[in-house]
């Protein structure tokens, strides 16, 4: 454990680095074992989603907001996924989702154009069933992070109790018959 | 199978993989474990306490989810009956 009560500077960077990398703050205050388990717990779904549904629609803004929201509890993985679907690629995340919406069709780009946005509509985005894998995938390893951030700062807070340690300490003394 | 690292890094992160038929309803365990494994990392002192925590949680959400589809097939299959 790094030391028993943090500064405030301490207790954000611990929530910043968790932020970024999950298991990172844990790791930073000296949790080795939790941050392993948490950056496996995190990033298994996280990248999992994002090999089922592909960067293209499962990280974007334009075609899920509410997904992108819950995406961001892996602020660092999802930022990362968000530059390599601007850069990489023909379409870009907002056309893609104007395409995706019906609102434009492919013929109404230029032939050579088309082409290139056909091969991309079919090779790299993904439909019904992978697409809602993808995305509960993706949500839940978004949110899970959110919770690891809370133990992390709390950890840093308390000096290494966890985010539920009162919840963990009333159950305790329900059952010595006291208070812990 | 040789692939160069753009091919590997455009399969895994560009190309939606194609899931096997019926793998869907298999998929809910990896995320049920994870789940169960961040619900008691947020409540363990330290990752000692975790393996057999993380195994109770994880049977529990597995038979929770089974009763809540049998539930839900029950019910289903009476609206059909009554309907």
């Amino acid at each position: 454990m790094k030391q028993p009560q943090a500064t405030t500077g301490q207790v954000v960077q611990a929530g910043i680095l968790a932020w970024i990398l999950p298991g990172a703050g844990h790791y930073w205050l000296g949790h080795r074992g939790l941050a392993a388990v948490f950056f496996v717990a995190v990033s298994l779904p996280f990248w999992g989603g994002i090999a089922i549904g592909g960067v293209k629609t499962s990280v974007n803004p334009f075609v899920n907001k509410w997904l992108f929201l819950a995406e961001m509890g892996s602020g660092g993985y999802t930022s990362l996924c968000y530059v390599l679907n601007h850069y990489v690629g023909e379409v870009g995340p907002r056309e893609l989702a104007v395409l995706l919406a019906g609102k434009k069709t492919v013929d109404s780009y230029p032939d050579h154009r088309r082409v290139q946005i056909e091969k991309e509509l079919t090779g790299m985005v993904a439909y019904y069933p992978e697409s809602d894998v993808a995305q509960i995938y993706l949500a839940v390893g978004g949110l899970l992070n959110l919770l690891v951030i809370l133990d992390a700062i709390a950890r840093a807070q308390t000096g290494g109790l966890p985010v539920f340690h009162h919840e963990v300490s009333a159950a305790g003394s329900e059952q010595t018959g006291g208070p812990t | 199978m040789n692939l160069l690292p753009d091919e590997l890094l455009g399969m895994l992160f560009l190309h939606p993989l194609k899931l096997p038929a019926g793998a869907r309803l298999w998929m809910f365990l990896p995320l049920a474990m994870c789940i169960a494994a961040v619900y008691r990392g947020t409540r363990a002192r330290t990752a000692r306490e975790l393996p057999r925590a993380t195994v109770l949680t994880f049977i529990h959400i597995v038979i929770g989810m089974i009763l809540i589809a049998l539930a839900a097939y029950a019910l289903h299959a009476l609206v059909l009956w009554w309907s």
